[in-house]
């Protein structure tokens, strides 16, 4: 005789839902909207949308404070974890989404932002990527990300231009890819310890002190190959030029920031037990992995013509420096990456909007791309404050000081130190100086450079309405004054970081 | 206000730079040399208020900027940066009153101004992350300087300038995180304030590693042989005022950072890598006087005898002993004195004729007498003349080496004789003979705006040749206290035979005189 279920609400601990089910909601309630009354303004929805998450960041800090005071908490029959790294990457999912979400405010009319299916879908992908990072159980990661992945493909085939379609079709490709090698890999991992859920295999796995350890390693190179993809990590990275360049260029800002860092986190709660428990052939990989990244990336960037191709590249090469963070695994360097992470949204999404605000519908003359770096030629000339803008997020990017991405560096470098890494603290430190020459090619361009012949200016702002600027001035002042809001930051980080045991 | 006077003098050249983009360009020069002016003022009132017998820092300030991490805003005045200061301050209103580029005045000055304020910041942090922000956003506006405004190569030049230092500089900041993770290790907490670094002691391994990563950053600022191929270009293609600002004020970043840091943070791997950089000093003094001798550009002549008395510097510098410091630190302030003069004069030729080639010229003395005597008397100086101000450092920084090495002294003294030939060489084609072109019977001579940036650098140069105590003494009192902390901290035998006791003499000599 089966005893009758008995679930009591409070083990249910719906609170831990609560963020997830905020832009599920918020989703749902503009496709209602567009089923009773459609053809509404996409202001409408930017604001529809900006509201919700507003609503999320708000309770996100509600469980901030719960976690602050209890601890790790879980719930929904102990598939949602909320600890610090889940708060820590929701906060910074949301709020790149909030600074992402009014650059659909465009002054040209691009085809997206005329559905409302777009934001819609725009909030599934948040969800998805909240439930990603919230969890530990392999079976709701992939579940996490593969709704943020399918929302996302659709969103950059919604650009409706050839390349837009083709970008589309190979992230949906190569992510199929990757998430065939993910349940593959998770799959190994069910076979060798009987759970999905990574603090049990972690348990298991030790207590039997990785006995089958030819199978742990054929598991974590799918599971490597599958983040590989996804954090586009070299030789992984292949498809991430192409697809940024077919994705309008603030969609290519946002991707640079939001689904990497969902990534790192489910990469952290993976791998750093791994390593931990002294795997020197990972570790090893995970070394040559981070070192290629982040060179080879820098050295493709030095080529491109295309400043956004070279945006592309940048943002592997960023990638690169901070999966450093789950190799060495030490409290600081998993600080770093989230200290670095929100440092990087500013400045990386300030830059992708600058070129969203100088983005034509039709190619300029004797042009064969988007943003080639021609089109920025003596644009101190004709627009200064755009220029200077775009210099001080070139800096950043670059790691000089005092702008915001140099105190990352220099805090990711010295875990790198302190982990007892050396070699791989210097070969940061020159990767930083190889990057400098291609942001500085653009600071060349757009300062000691003449104009294009017949430009007045107004192409490099041809797209910018009032909302784009306000973004635009948030980050940029956000890249100056972060050495101010570092102390309160570092430390909420660390210790987030320290409570959850990273 | 004295208590605040540091910040001020950083950060009011900025605030300036910011309100200058609503001056309008007409009176954006007034603004500038005003604001300059002000500067150089407050500049002077530091040193009136700085008193000489103390050795240590003045006029501290601290702000916490990361506590969590150790970086603090701390800021600090010795003797060994006053007048590096003054010379900033100085050459920038200098440098802004001659300004003589008509296009993009306002931009220009705007610049002048950012530049300003990331000097000072350089010479007056005393944490490490501070200096570290300071030295690295120098790099932009003098980027810009050459790029915008410099040479038909400029483009080449400025990014060949901003790399090669960027690079350097990324290797030693490394050595920082270093140092302040030796610092936790040993204390248990993150600093990286450098007075808390100076009472951290290093066994030699630890240094030798360290000095090499901070050696990169510095040399190639100074820039020391084999590092120097940057400079050439940069001073080829700035403009006259890019070229005085770099070597009267950039340069010495390297140098004075060889003090502040180096030396009282590795005092046994100094004494280990005296030898070698003695030798490269030897080398950057003979070679680039040779390559000096064969240009025929009189603006690559001046730069590269400016590298070339670089090498002096750096050879007083590793002279590890009171004279050598010094002498140094003094000439350090005389050659940004000699030097910016010397741009200036090739700038006031070639806004006549724009060209620097010296066989354009001849027989100027007759032409124009009185910038015949000006450029004579510079380069005087320059070559090291007993009565001018070069002649102080250049003769006490030998004096230092050769309580080292006789040998290296000596052949450093003759290589500086025999560096002569080209400045004079130089002077003969120049001023001398016959005016060969047509052109030149009816230059102009200076004028008086000219001459108002000339005639005090002369004075300068003159009164502190024949006088040079009131630098001396501050100079002398800070740089004692560096090399007693050093030979404190050294923990080989070598070391501790090679950087004198200062404690140990002065009780001496005052036995003596109890006697």
């Amino acid at each position: 005789m089966l005893s009758p279920v008995n679930i009591s609400m409070e083990s249910l601990n719906l609170m831990t839902l609560a963020p997830m089910l905020i832009p599920i909601i918020g989703a749902l309630l503009i496709l209602v909207i567009d089923l009773f009354k459609s053809g509404q303004d996409k202001s409408l929805y930017v604001m529809i949308s900006l509201l919700v998450l507003g609503i999320d960041f708000a309770a996100l800090l509600d469980s901030a404070g719960i976690f602050t005071q209890n601890g790790t908490v879980m719930g929904v029959f102990d598939v949602m974890l909320i600890d610090g790294l889940a708060i820590l990457s929701q906060f910074i999912i949301v709020a790149a989404s909030m600074l992402f979400i009014p650059l659909a405010l465009t002054h040209k009319r691009f085809h997206e932002f005329s559905y409302p299916e777009f934001f819609a879908l725009f909030l599934f992908m948040i969800a998805g990527f909240q439930f990603m990072v919230a969890t530990d159980n392999l079976i709701l990661i992939f579940v996490g990300l593969e709704t943020a992945s399918l929302a996302l493909y659709t969103l950059i085939a919604m650009h409706n231009r050839d390349k837009s379609f083709e970008a589309a079709v190979k992230y949906f490709t190569m992510g199929a890819l990757a998430a065939g090698f993910f349940s593959f890999g998770s799959m190994v991992f069910y076979a060798l310890t009987g759970s999905v859920e990574i603090n049990q295999i972690a348990s298991v796995l030790s207590a039997n002190n990785f006995a089958d350890i030819g199978f742990v390693l054929v598991g974590v190179v799918f599971l490597l190959a599958s983040f590989g993809f996804k954090l586009s990590m070299v030789p992984f990275h292949t498809w991430t030029p192409d697809v940024y360049e077919g994705s309008s260029a603030a969609l290519a800002g946002y991707m640079s920031i939001v689904p990497k860092i969902a990534a790192f986190v489910v990469a952290m709660r993976l791998f750093e037990f791994l390593i931990h428990s002294g795997i020197v052939w990972l570790e090893v990989v995970l070394y040559i992995g981070v070192v290629l990244t982040m060179t080879m990336a820098n050295i493709w960037a030095l080529v491109q013509t295309d400043v956004k191709r070279m945006l592309a590249y940048s943002s592997i090469s960023h990638a690169g420096f901070v999966m450093a963070a789950i190799l060495i695994g030490t409290t600081q360097s998993n600080s770093a990456l989230f200290l670095y992470w929100i440092l990087f949204s500013f400045t990386n999404l300030g830059s992708f909007s600058m070129l969203w605000i100088s983005r034509q519908k039709n190619l300029p003359a004797h042009q064969n791309s988007d943003h080639s770096y021609d089109k920025f030629a003596g644009m101190v000339k004709t627009s200064p404050v755009a220029a200077s803008i775009m210099a001080l997020f070139m800096l950043s990017l670059a790691g000089l000081p005092p702008f915001a991405l140099f105190w990352g560096k220099l805090y990711m470098i010295s875990a790198a130190i302190t982990g007892g890494y050396t070699v791989l603290a210097l070969i940061m430190a020159l990767n930083s100086a190889i990057a400098g020459y291609y942001y500085l090619k653009l600071i060349v361009y757009m300062f000691m450079k003449e104009p294009l012949v017949g430009n007045d200016g107004h192409v490099y702002v041809s797209n910018a309405t009032l909302p784009l600027k306000t973004i635009i001035g948030f980050a940029a002042i956000g890249t100056i004054f972060a050495f101010l809001t570092l102390n309160p930051l570092l430390e909420f980080v660390t210790s987030f970081v320290y409570n959850s045991g990273y | 206000m004295l208590d605040h006077i540091l910040s001020i003098l950083i950060f009011f050249p900025a605030l300036a730079a910011v309100l200058g983009f609503v001056v309008h360009k007409d009176s954006m020069r007034s603004y500038g040399v005003a604001v300059a002016t002000v500067e150089f003022a407050l500049s002077l009132w530091l040193w009136f208020a700085f008193d000489s017998n103390v050795s240590g820092m003045q006029f501290m300030e601290q702000v916490a900027l990361v506590p969590a991490f150790g970086i603090n805003y701390i800021v600090g005045v010795d003797g060994i940066s006053l007048f590096i200061i003054i010379l900033a301050s100085f050459f920038t209103m200098i440098g802004i009153a001659s300004l003589t580029d008509t296009k993009d005045v306002k931009n220009m000055i705007i610049t002048l101004l950012f530049l300003h304020m990331t000097m000072i910041g350089v010479f007056v942090a005393l944490d490490a992350i501070v200096f570290y922000v300071f030295w690295e956003l120098s790099l932009v506006p003098m980027l810009y300087i050459i790029g915008a405004w410099g040479g038909p190569r400029r483009i080449y030049a400025s990014v060949k300038f901003f790399l090669y230092t960027f690079t350097g500089s990324l290797v030693m900041l490394v050595g920082m995180l270093f140092m302040a993770y030796f610092y936790y290790q040993a204390t248990g907490q993150w600093s990286f304030a450098i007075l808390d670094w100076y009472r951290l002691i290093l066994p030699e391994s630890f240094q030798l590693w360290l000095f090499v990563a901070f050696f990169f950053g510095f040399a190639i600022k100074v820039p020391m042989f084999p590092f120097h191929t940057w400079l050439p270009y940069a001073h080829g293609q700035a403009p006259t005022i890019g070229s005085v600002i770099l070597a009267a004020i950039l340069l010495k970043m390297g140098t004075y950072a060889f003090i502040r840091f180096s030396l009282p943070l590795f005092p046994d791997a100094s004494v280990y890598f005296m030898y070698p950089i003695a030798v490269l000093a030897i080398i950057m003094i003979i070679y680039t006087a040779m390559v000096a001798y064969a240009q025929k550009d009189i603006k690559q002549v001046v730069a590269y005898s400016s590298v070339s008395h670089m090498g002096v510097i750096i050879l007083g510098t590793f002279a590890l002993n009171v004279e050598g410091i010094t002498g140094s630190v003094f000439l350090m302030i005389a050659h940004g004195v000699v030097s910016g003069a010397l741009f200036l004069l090739v700038g006031v030729i070639y806004d006549r004729r724009h060209t620097k080639l010296m066989s354009e010229f001849g027989g100027l003395a007759a032409v124009m007498p009185r910038y015949a005597t000006i450029f004579g008397i510079m380069m005087m100086a320059s070559v090291g003349m007993p009565l001018t101000i070069n002649f102080v450092g250049e003769f006490l920084s030998l004096i230092g080496f050769y309580q080292q090495s006789h040998i290296l002294t000596l052949l450093a003294g003759i290589a500086i004789i025999v560096g002569a030939i080209y400045m004079l060489a130089a002077y003969k084609k120049m001023f001398f003979g016959e005016v060969t072109k047509e052109e030149n019977r009816n230059l102009p001579d200076v004028n008086k705006r000219e001459l108002i940036a000339l005639v005090p650098l002369v004075a300068i140069t003159l009164w502190l040749g024949i006088y040079p105590k009131p630098l001396l003494e501050p100079i002398n009192n800070s740089v004692e206290a560096v090399v007693q902390l050093m030979h404190e901290k050294s923990t080989t035998e070598e070391a501790k035979k090679r950087i004198p006791n200062l404690n140990i003499l002065i009780n001496k000599t005052s036995e003596k005189e109890a006697h």
